[in-house]
């Protein structure tokens, strides 16, 4: 084929939806960043958001910018920081996949003429980014009606980090079992990797010097 | 008639895989169905929030024991946006050469597995038959035949064998003519037809919202793919095309799904071919492992702050990781790492692409999208 979408019009498209998120004020803040590795350092386009404005951000994005896909939602536990102890960071993209045309009862499907893409057609990434400060009760708003693929994401989020998305209509378990204790987020930092710390896994790899550290309790 | 829950699972011919789809049937007819996943949840996540960047691949290559190889290649692009690597040409090329050995493998454990589902064995001795040349192709890759650990930060583990190119070409070209026997197989197999034909409709737009890309998006009808629309590796100098199919005017059907896995197979073998030929200082030269001609350097580290993700054109549709710097050990190990499962995704939505259609419509409809269940449920 020797046809790809060019850094080119990556860059162009990119600086526009900073230029408009400016709109927003100074609760969303837009920047082109580019990849740094490998062979290709192609632009995307990374947001930073407070939690408060992001459904009205998604919402922009889906109708004013064509964002179609949600790919994937992650959390983040920093329980170091105190004014961003948890992290949210949504990564989408602009696919500008359509149905393909019909004429004549007839379907015709879409072959995309790469050279052509501009504007709001350029396939793009997104980074959105959303910090939360230290509290017992995560959340952000949920998406999953605005992108049906943040549906999972969100409950897995919320399975394992422990972060809760408002307006989720289902949540639940998804890859824990179904009967896991309330409040139990594996991929929260107090829970270690075994029941002794990573760095003494390798002076005694066995456990055998070791107990956990709830031995002797009644469980 | 009244309406009662079936389950469809964990263990059932259906689910390719362990995990649950509950059915709520009325006679015949599926109403609703939830799945039920996790089963074989491993915590990958949180195991490689301990392990160093090397060591990561070990555990994204059984991620899918079916395409354990484009699974590492996703975490190594990622890995070295986050590391800041650069990447040898010649290396680019032999890893495009792996990606899509497994992918052509993957495509064919697919039809494979689907084949049966459907009524058709002939297909399954076939597909395996094929898949072990490029299973044999990949063990001289990697070593061995099911989880390759093939790809290093900043390159590969080793070059092209002497005579690689020369078994690969003749293997690729074998295989060519056999893709249009599969196609006399299943095509003209009125069962196959009657199974697949106008069952499990699916619209590009609807599935590109419920986050489902990949081959079943370009069997509706357009010719997404993340290797143009995002691109990396050399995937612009090869002679090559997206494979799309022409779907009716409700949408894809199970028909069109293998349509266009099939021709995504032949796309695949042609990069090969092309690839093999236009590598960087030849297909048969052999360097040693560790050569800067196939492995760049690659600092053990990440800060904190740094962020890497990368989006990958995986055999099931687009997978993606998110990896966090400045975890223990001062950043020796990632601080989080995320993996993004197309199938997780789309196994929700395959589920309720049956609703309406018949119980005996239910493998049909769930094999078609191709689910596998180890990069699902991580």
């Amino acid at each position: 084929m020797g046809n790809e979408v060019s850094a080119k019009q990556i860059l162009s498209a990119a600086e526009e939806i900073v230029k408009d998120v400016a709109d927003f004020g100074d609760a969303v803040q837009a920047e082109v960043r580019n990849h740094t590795g490998g062979r290709r350092k192609n632009p995307y386009v990374f947001i930073e958001v407070a939690a408060s404005k992001w459904r009205e951000l998604a919402l922009w994005l889906k109708k004013s910018k064509n964002v179609d896909y949600c790919s994937m939602v992650t959390g983040i536990h920093w329980p170091e920081k105190a004014d961003a102890t948890w992290q949210v960071v949504v990564h989408l993209l602009r696919t500008g996949v359509v149905n393909p045309p019909v004429t004549n009862k007839r379907v015709h499907e879409i072959k995309v003429d790469i050279d052509g893409l501009a504007g709001n057609s350029v396939p793009m990434e997104f980074e959105i980014s959303m910090s939360i400060p230290d509290t017992r009760e995560p959340s952000v708003p949920s998406v999953a009606d605005i992108w049906v693929g943040a549906d999972w994401n969100e409950k897995e989020t919320w399975d394992l980090v422990g972060i809760n998305f408002d307006g989720h209509v289902g949540m639940r378990r998804v890859l824990l079992p179904h009967d896991s204790p309330t409040g139990y987020h594996p991929l929260q930092k107090q829970h270690k990797l075994r029941y002794h710390d990573f760095n003494e896994m390798y002076d005694d790899p066995q456990g055998f010097g070791r107990k956990p550290e709830d031995s002797g309790r009644v469980k | 008639m009244a309406e009662m829950w079936i389950s469809m699972g964990p263990q059932h011919p259906m689910t390719h895989g362990l995990w649950t789809l509950k059915v709520k049937i009325d006679g015949e007819t599926v109403v609703d169905t939830e799945p039920d996943l996790g089963y074989i949840h491993r915590g990958v996540e949180k195991i490689c929030e301990a392990r160093d960047f090397t060591q990561i691949t070990t555990y994204c290559d059984r991620l899918c024991y079916a395409s354990a190889n484009t699974w590492s290649h996703a975490y190594i692009y990622a890995a070295e946006d986050l590391l800041e690597v650069e990447v040898p040409e010649r290396a680019e090329y032999i890893r495009m050469v792996a990606v899509e050995l497994q992918r052509i493998a993957s495509h064919l454990m697919w039809l494979g597995a689907y084949c049966p589902d459907v009524g058709n064995l002939t297909g399954l001795v076939w597909c395996l038959r094929e898949r072990e040349m490029m299973m044999d192709l990949l063990q001289e890759l990697g070593g061995s035949r099911m989880h390759y650990n093939f790809p290093r930060v900043g390159g590969v583990k080793r070059d092209l064998p002497i005579g690689f190119a020369l078994r690969c070409r003749a293997k690729l070209k074998l295989f060519l003519d056999r893709i249009q026997e599969y196609e006399a197989l299943l095509d003209e197999s009125t069962i196959f037809l009657v199974r697949t034909q106008g069952v499990g409709y699916a619209k590009a737009e609807e599935m590109i919202n419920h986050g489902v890309s990949g081959p079943n998006v370009r069997a509706a009808g357009h010719n997404y793919d993340v290797r143009w629309a995002h691109p990396y590796s050399v995937y612009d100098e090869l002679d090559w095309e997206p494979a799309v199919e022409r779907p009716s005017i409700k949408g894809s059907d199970c028909y069109d799904r293998y349509r266009v896995r099939v021709e995504e197979m032949r796309q695949s073998a042609l990069m090969i071919l092309d690839g093999l030929d236009k590598i960087p200082g030849g297909a048969d030269t052999h360097y040693q492992p560790g050569d800067p001609a196939i492995i760049g350097k690659a600092p053990a580290r990440a800060a904190e702050g740094q962020t890497g993700f990368h989006h990958f054109e995986d055999s099931r549709g687009e997978s993606m990781f998110y990896l966090a710097g400045g975890g223990e050990e001062r950043g020796k190990h990632p601080y989080r790492v995320s993996i993004r499962s197309p199938m997780f995704i789309t196994i929700p939505y395959a589920s309720k692409c049956m609703i309406g259609y018949k119980i005996a419509d239910i493998p049909a409809i769930m094999g078609s999208f191709d689910p596998c269940i180890g990069e699902t449920d991580r």
